[in-house]
């Protein structure tokens, strides 16, 4: 391997791994708080993707400001995230929630077939590119290769912040916090006062929130066709896997690791790179069945 | 008062509660004693909402009828539950945890304090843990904890699910003394406590059912000044 395949992979695997945690963050905190792993997030972050595409290729044809790129994504995920997260929680989660896992896992991964042609239906099976947002962040020479800043620098920072913010609006406010005393006990925390089909309805809504916000930052630098949403959702549940239920922080790392190794691979053995979430997760699961992070005896996020 | 009108309850197509008439004044602190299984955690999670029950029973608090609240609405009525497996959220501190209800009904924060303060003088064994992570609670700790958290919102009724169970003697003291301090700081409220082993409960109840195979009988008065008089059905 040269140093420019190693700087190229290090870069790649990165600003993958930015993406990948934003929707591995929005999964896990679904699962913190309704016990459904959902399996339709994938979905959530394909149609965020075309939206934002959408957007993207409309600000072109009408002639609008290209500074209306960057902010199209954000509201693509703003609007199709509560949306879509809304008709899923109130049609379809709730009235599943506290069932067997079997079941949840089948009803999630039907409504994810469903969504899977939806989006065929809409946008058919020519992928989508719309690197307009990228091409406008411009390039930085790193080491004698070139890379995008939009990758390098918005994927990461948005990601960081999507982190922090989580972070802070759980620990120190008061809607947060009732969000935690969910993941523990819902039963509990409902007899201290907690609505929980409230609390559930906004969680999900923002957990939908980050899996579209994911799709939608990844419009500029992957090509969109179907198959992204399932792609998505099998390195989300690595991510958590190995990560442990319900660790943010942890969930960063594990992100990493999925998005490092998967672009090495690319590099070094193609044929295994789609094999490599499955891989490390095998590898983790098999030393540490709760996850690498996960805290000793409880649950927390 | 709180008021239990032919309340029976099926659990996957199990009768678990049947027929249960009980009345339990203002004032007045009742102890359900049940062995394992005899449906003490079931009644008192339908009181507070949990568990659904046949139509033509009802669940009355002051006149309210409770199968009209919301389970989440209890608190702000006055209402305090310890549960059984004494749940403490293990991420908070003891004192975010006793906080929390009153966070979660917009408790202006002067009068979480006045509570706050309040419940120290009746669990004052609380005192010297607050600062500690709830996760790290013996479960005879956690026990005090759930008590004093069920008081922070508990003002009218307060439900406290077998208590004792897994007390050290000492600390089965000091909840008992807690009991007792409790009913003097709060002479109007109703505390309703269940318990497998009678003994453990001491001259703590005014009144005392026992629960065999989901059905209620008195089993007899209690001493004391806050005596009342129950309306018990008859067993099978
Ligand atoms: N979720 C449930 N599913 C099935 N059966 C249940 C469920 N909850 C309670 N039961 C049954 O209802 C009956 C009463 O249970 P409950 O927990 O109310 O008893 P308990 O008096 O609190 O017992 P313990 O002293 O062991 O706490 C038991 O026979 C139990 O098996
Ligand atoms: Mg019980």
């Amino acid at each position: 391997m040269t140093t420019e395949m190693f700087i190229l992979a290090t870069l790649d695997g990165l600003s993958a791994a930015a993406l990948l945690f934003m929707v591995a963050l929005g999964l896990t905190l679904i699962f913190g708080v309704m016990g459904i792993l959902n399996v339709a997030h994938g979905s959530l972050y394909a149609i965020g993707g075309y939206v934002a595409a959408t957007l993207g290729l409309a600000i072109d044809k009408f002639g609008l400001s290209p500074a209306l790129y960057l902010p199209a994504l954000f509201l693509a995920a703003i609007l199709i995230g509560p949306l879509l997260g809304t008709l899923l929680e109130v049609g379809l989660l709730r009235r599943i929630l506290g069932k067997e896992h079997v079941l949840q896992l089948l009803v999630t991964f039907a409504a994810f077939m469903i969504l899977e042609d939806v989006q065929r239906l809409v946008w058919g099976t020519q992928p989508y590119f719309v690197s307009n947002v990228m091409n406008q962040f411009g390039n930085t020479d790193v080491l004698g290769i070139t890379y995008t800043n939009y990758q390098m620098i918005v994927l990461p920072v948005v990601a960081a912040v999507a982190y922090y913010g989580l972070r802070y609006f759980l620990t120190k406010t008061w809607l947060g916090r009732e969000v935690i005393a969910m993941t523990f006990h819902r039963e509990v925390a409902t007899a201290m006062g907690v609505n929980a089909k409230l609390v559930s309805l906004l969680t999900f809504v923002i957990g939908a929130g980050l899996g579209t916000l994911g799709g939608a930052l990844a419009s500029p630098s992957t090509a969109l066709l179907p198959g992204v949403g399932a792609d998505m959702i099998v390195q989300s549940f690595a991510v958590i896997a190995i990560a442990g239920l319900g660790q943010l922080g942890g969930a960063a790392l594990a992100a990493c690791l999925i998005g490092l190794s998967r672009s090495f691979a690319v590099y070094l053995m193609p044929e295994l790179a789609v094999l490599t979430p499955y891989i490390i997760m095998v590898l983790v699961l098999l030393v540490r069945p709760e996850g690498l992070f996960a805290a000793t005896s409880m649950r927390r996020i | 008062m709180l008021e239990l009108k032919e309340v029976s309850a099926r659990i996957a197509g199990v009768p678990v509660l049947r027929a249960i008439n009980a009345e339990i004044a203002r004032t007045s602190t009742a102890a359900i004693v049940g062995r394992n299984g005899a449906g003490k955690t079931t009644l008192l999670r339908i009181i507070m909402g949990f568990v659904p029950f046949a139509a033509k029973g009802s669940v009355v608090l002051d006149g309210k009828d409770l199968s009209r609240v919301s389970p989440h609405d209890r608190p702000r009525l006055g209402i305090g539950y310890g549960p059984e497996d004494r749940v403490l959220f293990p991420s908070f501190t003891v004192e975010e945890n006793l906080r929390f209800p009153c966070e979660v009904i917009r408790m202006p924060t002067k009068a979480v304090d006045r509570r706050m303060d309040e419940v120290l003088a009746i669990v004052p064994e609380l005192a010297p843990l607050l600062a500690r992570s709830a996760a790290v609670l013996s479960g005879g700790q956690a026990k005090m904890a759930v008590l004093g958290r069920s008081l922070m919102v508990g003002t009218r009724l307060v439900l406290l699910d077998e208590p004792f169970q897994g007390l050290a003697p000492v600390l089965a003291l000091q909840y008992t003394e807690a009991l007792k301090r409790l009913q003097g700081a709060r002479p109007d409220l109703t505390i309703l406590i269940t318990e497998s082993n009678r003994s453990l409960l001491k001259d703590i109840p005014s009144v005392t059912w026992t629960l065999e195979r989901g059905a209620m009988t008195v089993a007899g008065g209690g001493s004391g000044p806050r005596g009342s008089l129950p309306e018990a059905a008859p067993s099978d």
